[in-house]
């Protein structure tokens, strides 16, 4: 047998773990991918916690590298050394989300592999299951029925008779545009304020869409991580809201319009170091709106 | 225009990741199956059923099935059968849909003659249909066994096309699905179910003459019958030998991965391969693991023996023939495929998955292929040599 290391690291635990949760929650599936869900979430929260709060610096110094980019246009040694001193690092936001996108893709193999829907899926699962996990292999095949669907088949539930649009794909469609609305970081640039709204919407109908034709068991999973999404997004909010503070930025998930004063403000295109994160957790700490009108005259003073 | 500049880009990005979903013909849901007669062999693979000459594979006709004729959408699988003068196949898991029919097609036509469908719940048809040379035996993915007499058909309004269908003789139902072909013997039929269980039944009548139900996960394999023995491996990674006449335990082995390989019972040897990619070999009479092989996939197909070889196809794309002569393991029981192949250089490499049995036909190997181009290709057995490829290339 050949080696993968994605399967090895990645895909394998995900799918032993997910079959031996559905074991221990009396074989129910959507509780399992529910209870994983959660689990993974909870594993990653710093790594949200770090990629929301760099991509908002990054937003707010992107006057600032503008700026440089203009100045330093034919010295692109130069330019580097410059963005570096001003902590500029285009990654430092992607690479958390690099670290959690292989284990979203994990957790995805692993529901459309346990579901195994087709010979060729089961085949595949065989080959992935561990053998020194005692009773796995009785737990197959899954118990692919929860309510009134089967989670093998696309959703046949549909909201009005004779309309084939399925109750699960609608909640992914919702939960994915609220999930995105909020977690998408604001953004000083107007192309790239565009860019995210049209992706606000773009994004759940393009899931949705795959959700008419995909297994039920993935719309639950996508349900699931979106709500979980929207769950941190409020756990993490007062932290958020702080760095938004120290960042000054819009506190709409890019969606927000954008002023020239706060692209041009100086106070936005240097942003000072972060002062110590609040040590209260309480939920729903006001924020302070820089986007508001009276905020952005302040800036243009 | 600048305005629009976001939604332009997000769109022309949507509809590339859209055109990567399409385009081409989809791989397979299920498992191709293939049958060969003196002259045709008859392959169910994806959206069609062929009837190919075995002289110059070129294609007789082709059977197709959906709503829309000029685009058929059912998918087939499994392995088909000869019952007279038609060829039945079983609908199988496409890309987008399941096809929960059974298809009585003519040999000399290749047109309907008729079809089955269970009742509204019927799914899917994996491993094919098996015959007794009266009644057809429908494994179902909903968990019956239906046994059809395409003797006595009746007419029937489907989707407001008039059809004929077969008699439905009895009706076996199990507690899972029902995902491999049923082995028939001696007027008895043998059964694996996903529910854990092994089944026999009287051919005629569908009574239930035993239970075998000491397998702890699901069993996928058509079982081998030989010597009043049942032989079948299972998802518990354990092979079993029952009495064929009373369904009790003769002798059960550990092995190391899930069993989906059909077994074959040859001179008092058991052979079997597994999901990891092992291929056994057993004593047939007391389960003693004799020496094992590995390949580098998995291994579902049943392995076939042709004189002293043990031909071997793999989801590694290799095909392997083993000279059973010249077998001497090591300790652990291992053997290595280069001390054991004399007839073949190497392995052959057919370059695409292979996950249903081969046929033998005089000197050649048909192997079905599970994706790419080549649907079904046909190996010298004397060297491994590539011969005839089917569809032939234009």
């Amino acid at each position: 047998m050949g080696f993968d290391l994605f399967d090895f690291f990645i895909n394998n635990p995900l799918t032993n773990a997910l079959l031996l949760l559905y074991g221990l929650l009396g074989r129910n599936f959507v509780l399992a991918i529910l209870v994983l869900t959660v689990i993974i979430k909870l594993i990653t929260l710093p790594l949200t916690f770090r990629q929301q709060v760099s991509s908002m610096k990054m937003a707010a110094m992107q006057p600032k590298i503008k700026e440089l980019q203009e100045k330093y246009k034919s010295e692109p040694q130069k330019l580097m050394e410059e963005q570096r001193k001003l902590g500029f690092s285009p990654l430092s936001g992607c690479l958390p989300l690099l670290i959690q996108f292989p284990v979203l893709i994990g957790l995805y193999n692993a529901i459309t592999r346990s579901l195994a829907v087709t010979p060729m899926s089961l085949l595949d699962l065989g080959k992935h299951v561990y053998s020194f996990l005692p009773n796995i292999s009785s737990l197959m095949p899954i118990d692919s029925k929860f309510l009134i669907w089967d989670l093998g088949q696309p959703d046949t539930a549909y909201l009005i008779p004779f309309l084939p649009i399925g109750i699960i794909p609608i909640l992914v469609i919702l939960t994915t545009y609220l999930s995105n609305r909020l977690m998408t970081p604001p953004s000083t640039d107007p192309q790239s304020a565009q860019m995210n709204q049209t992706m606000q919407w773009m994004m759940p109908i393009m899931f949705g869409m795959f959700m008419f034709t995909a297994p039920v068991g993935l719309g639950f999973y996508w349900l699931v991580s979106n709500l979980m999404g929207v769950g941190q997004y409020y756990l993490l909010k007062p932290r958020i809201d702080h760095a938004k503070r120290q960042y000054a930025l819009p506190n709409a998930g890019g969606t927000a319009a954008v002023s020239n004063s706060v692209v041009k403000s100086k106070s936005a295109a240097t942003p000072a170091p972060p002062a110590p994160l609040p040590k209260s957790k309480g939920r729903g700490a006001p924020s302070i709106e820089l986007s508001k009108p009276k905020d952005k005259d302040k800036n243009k003073k | 225009m600048k305005k629009f500049r976001g939604s332009v880009i997000a769109l022309a990005a949507s509809a590339l990741v859209l055109s990567a979903c399409s385009g081409g013909e989809p791989a397979p849901g299920g498992f191709p199956g293939v049958i060969v007669s003196d002259t045709h062999a008859y392959l169910a693979s994806n959206f069609a059923l062929y009837k190919v000459s075995l002289d110059n594979v070129t294609e007789v006709w082709r059977f197709g099935a959906g709503k829309n004729p000029a685009q058929p959408d059912v998918s087939f699988a499994g392995q088909p059968v000869r019952l007279g003068g038609a060829i039945v196949v079983g609908g199988g898991i496409g890309t987008s849909m399941i096809d929960n029919h059974v298809y009585g097609v003519s040999d000399e036509t290749g047109l309907e003659l008729w079809r089955f469908r269970g009742s509204a719940e019927s799914r899917e048809y994996v491993d094919g249909v098996s015959t007794d040379g009266k009644l057809i035996f429908a494994p179902n993915g909903d968990g019956n066994l239906y046994a059809l007499d395409p003797s006595q058909l009746t007419s029937i309004n489907e989707d407001g096309v008039e059809r004929k269908t077969p008699r439905l003789a009895w009706t076996f139902a199990a507690t899972n699905k029902l995902w491999s072909r049923p082995a028939v013997a001696d007027g008895r039929l043998y059964q694996a179910s996903m529910d854990h269980k092994l089944y026999a039944l009287d051919a005629a009548t569908g009574r239930l003459l035993w239970t075998f139900d000491k397998a702890t996960a699901p069993i996928g394999v058509r079982p081998a019958i030989a010597g009043g023995m049942v032989y079948f491996g299972a998802f518990d990674n354990t092979f079993y030998a029952l009495d064929a006449a009373t369904g009790a335990l003769k002798w059960r082995t550990v092995l190391d991965a899930w069993l989906w390989s059909d077994p074959i019972v040859d001179r008092g040897v058991v052979y079997s391969a597994d999901v990891r990619g092992k291929v056994h070999a057993l004593k047939a009479d007391t389960g003693q693991a004799l020496w094992w092989l590995e390949t580098r996939n998995a291994v579902r197909a049943q392995p076939v023996i042709s004189g002293d070889t043990l031909y071997v196809v793999s989801l590694d794309t290799l095909v392997y023939a083993i000279d059973l002569t010249n077998v001497r393991p090591a300790a652990d029981g291992r053997i290595e495929y280069k001390d054991v192949t004399r007839k073949w250089k190497d392995e052959v490499n057919l370059g695409r998955r292979m996950t249903s049995t081969p046929v033998l036909s005089g000197p050649n190997l048909w192997v079905p292929l599970f994706d790419g181009d080549v649907k079904l290709q046909s190996l010298d057995l004397g060297n491994g040599a590539r011969k005839l490829a089917f569809p032939i290339k234009k």
